[in-house]
């Protein structure tokens, strides 16, 4: 990672508020091109999306700040779950509900990062499990509110701003997660070049220098936390309205390890490869899925174990380095 | 410089792309008609699933893959766990990109919950292969069921189970709906009969250690207990905790829905569930003409014999109801019309005589008392010691 951070500060510094914005309009490209290209998929895209949120939010916690966690489907469920209780108590509008998901996925943050902070390494991936755990077992209890296994239903969205209705064919639902992924990204990516951003990722690789500056490191990485809490409890509130339906799965060790495997796959610690390989993951899943509905898993699995073996830095990685080594052949044959 | 080209050139592209998916899709479905199956084909469930595909397979073998001249084509999609969140997903994009007539499966009640609510908008009816929770019928008018409720098998159970020289029994259910219904409707039996329950325990629905639940049967002092959860992995474990942890040997009786000894757990339970005593729709052993056609087809299906349980019944009366809307509809795309016509449709099953309630749109059935037992080649089964004819669902009779 440290050789990652090196050659980006070696790299000329190339307007970064530019390539910020080719990048958004890439991923809105490729969101669009999506909704022209598969009419009858966007329901599943729309999961893509709520995903994708769930893997950002990881990425900000093990990529920028080298937290290990397994239980960031905490944040996310405790996000569905918030949103789903407050549509069906009378809160329909969808905007306001992502926006208690949000709030609902901070607060957790805030708390399951005060405790996970107490630990480093491995006690702290334990904690990570038992806390995604906990709140499993708490939802599950918690049937009168929850729905328990049952799973929270009856939830009816009104149409975003009194117009487009959530429907069977999910077009709106797609086009207002979309729109929310755009936004989310470009924040975090003002986060996480900021210089709270670069103290985390100092934190991640030197702590001991960092600490010698006079930072003191538990509220900078409790500020990632909520952060992340926030994009996680989103992407959550997304799947609530778009599903309508909450269930435990949202708040599973599953998910958690899940999101962990598609952030390995795209590459941590950067936010485009927790978008690449939250799509490339689903996709997959899916396609196979649907083809061999009784054995996709073992097939699943086995190209999972090849992407591992070779493109160990993930696929944002590889991308990387066959960019490094075309710009170079560029390079040279520029001069 | 020319971005605004190559946007229209995308954008043409798409469309052409779209426009030959739409012909291609359009040719394939004029004349077949497609039923999405929704069930757990992969995971701890997998057999389950299995099963699923071998019912709905032994009756197209029977009766040909054509109805009324529409062929029929399955589209299997999975879902390993009770997972409502994704049950919804799989059923909206059968709707909507499969552009299914007819949804069938659905193992977990969970699952069925979060579907029903698509119906409607999507034109599409639901038979349920086995979720066995009563309220689901409530959720939609659009549902018809071929599998049992819990309500309907346990109720015979509690008087047998007084008979049996139990008087004061504890329960235990796997805490979702058809565990809740089952404890409820157990409960009501147990005290019309003459008995009562002392202790109700729910358990969670992923539970895989018995042990402490079984010290708490033990310390609850029952004479007798009664148990329901979903037939898989959960149920081969709780029978076999019963017996190794000495509860079946202290002689407290154990009474449940046959759930719990599925014909394919009855090989690997073997001692442990011998004598136990439930209550069902449907044994693979059931002694009639029908059946023994059933069952060789299904078995063929499946593949091995030892692998066949009571969801394949469910599958394969499910398609026969399904194989009636369509004749019902003349293949057109009405789901009003098709729950229409097999509302009060009787027919022989391999489980026995069999009617769709036309009030509740759920199967009215004989349920068997039965035994666990070996046959005269040795073989474990569920041996019929008592029927109680023409039961209907007393969980939504009003």
């Amino acid at each position: 990672m440290a050789n990652a951070t090196l050659q980006s500060a070696a790299a000329p510094r190339l307007r970064p508020l530019g390539r910020d914005l080719i990048g958004l309009a890439l991923i809105a490209l490729a969101g669009l091109s999506g909704y022209w290209l598969f009419p009858d998929n966007l329901a599943f895209l729309t999961r893509v999306i709520s995903v994708a949120l769930l893997v950002l939010s990881l990425d900000l916690v093990v990529g920028y700040c080298g937290i290990a966690s397994l239980g960031q489907a905490a944040l996310y469920g405790a996000g569905a779950y918030a949103a789903g209780i407050a549509c069906i108590n009378g809160i329909t509008d969808p905007i306001l509900l992502i926006l208690i998901g949000a709030v609902a996925g901070a607060v957790t943050g805030l708390f399951t990062g005060a405790v996970m902070l107490r630990a480093h390494g491995l006690p702290q991936l334990v904690l990570s499990i038992a806390l995604v755990q906990l709140l499993h077992e708490a939802a599950n209890k918690a049937s009168w509110l929850t729905g328990g296994s049952d799973g929270l239903s009856g939830m009816a969205p009104a149409p975003l701003f009194g117009v487009f209705e959530f429907d069977l064919w999910g077009r709106s639902a797609y086009l207002f997660g979309l729109c929310l992924l755009l936004v989310v990204f470009a924040v975090l990516s003002l986060i996480v070049r900021s210089p709270f951003g670069m103290v985390c990722r100092g934190l991640k690789e030197d702590p001991l220098r960092i600490s010698a500056l006079g930072i003191y490191a538990f509220p900078v990485l409790l500020k990632m936390f909520v952060i992340s809490g926030a994009v996680a409890g989103t992407g959550g509130a997304l799947a609530a309205i778009a599903t309508q339906v909450v269930g435990l799965d949202s708040v599973s060790f599953e998910l958690s390890a899940n999101a962990l495997v598609m952030l390995v796959l795209g590459g941590i610690g950067h936010l485009y490869g927790a978008l690449i390989g939250t799509v490339i993951f689903m996709a997959l899943e899916h396609t196979v899925a649907a083809i061999n509905p009784f054995h996709w898993m073992t097939l699943v699995g086995a190209v999972l174990i090849a992407i591992v073996l070779f493109a160990p830095r993930g696929l944002s990685g590889t991308l990387d380095q066959i960019a490094a080594l075309l710009t170079r052949r560029g390079g040279r044959a520029g001069r | 410089m020319n971005g605004t080209s190559f946007g229209r050139l995308l954008r043409s592209g798409a469309l052409a792309l779209a426009g030959t998916l739409a012909t291609l899709s359009g040719a394939a479905f004029a004349d077949t008609i497609k039923v999405g199956i929704i069930g757990p084909f992969s995971g701890p469930f997998a057999l389950q699933g299995k099963n699923f595909q071998a019912g709905a397979e032994a009756w197209l073998a029977q009766n040909g893959k054509t109805v009324a001249g529409h062929d029929i084509e399955l589209v299997y999609r999975d879902l390993p766990t009770a997972n409502p969140q994704q049950a919804r997903a799989l059923a909206q994009e059968l709707i909507v990109k499969d552009k299914v007539q007819y949804l069938g499966g659905v193992y977990f009640t969970p699952d069925a919950m979060a579907i029903t609510p698509l119906l409607k908008q999507g034109n599409v009816p639901l038979v349920i292969f086995n979720a066995a929770t009563s309220a689901i019928m409530n959720s939609s008018p659009l549902v018809v069921r071929t599998s049992f409720t819990l309500p309907q098998t346990t109720t015979p159970l509690g008087k047998a189970a007084v008979e049996r020289g139990a008087k004061k029994f504890v329960s235990i259910v796997s805490d979702y709906g058809p565990g809740v219904d089952a404890e409820g409707a157990f409960k009501k039996a147990i005290t019309a009969a003459g008995g009562e329950v002392v202790e109700s325990i729910r358990i969670p629905l992923n539970t895989t250690e018995f042990s402490p639940i079984m010290q708490r049967i033990r310390d609850s002092g029952a004479e007798g207990a009664f148990a329901f959860l979903p037939s898989g992995p959960p149920t081969l474990g709780f029978v076999k905790a019963f017996s190794d942890t000495g509860l079946k040997k202290a002689g407290v009786k154990l009474f449940a829905p046959g759930d719990l000894t599925q014909e394919s757990d009855l090989p690997a339970l073997g001692e442990a569930a011998d004598g136990l005593i439930t209550s069902f729709h449907y044994a693979v052993s059931h002694d009639s003409e029908v059946n023994k056609r059933f069952v060789a087809a299904a078995e063929k299906a499946i593949g091995a014999p030892d692998l066949l349980s009571f969801p394949a019944v469910g599958a394969y009366d499910g398609m026969f109801v399904i194989s009636k809307m369509i004749a019902a509809t003349a293949g057109k795309q009405d789901a009003e019309k098709a729950v229409e016509a097999v509302k009060g449709l009787g027919w022989e099953s391999p489980r026995g005589p069999v009617k769709i309630d036309p009030e509740t749109r759920h199967i009215t059935q004989t349920i068997y008392l039965r035994e666990v037992a070996k046959d005269a080649q040795g073989r474990w089964i569920n041996k019929e010691i008592a029927s109680f004819p023409e039961q209907g669902d007393p969980g939504l009779a009003k």
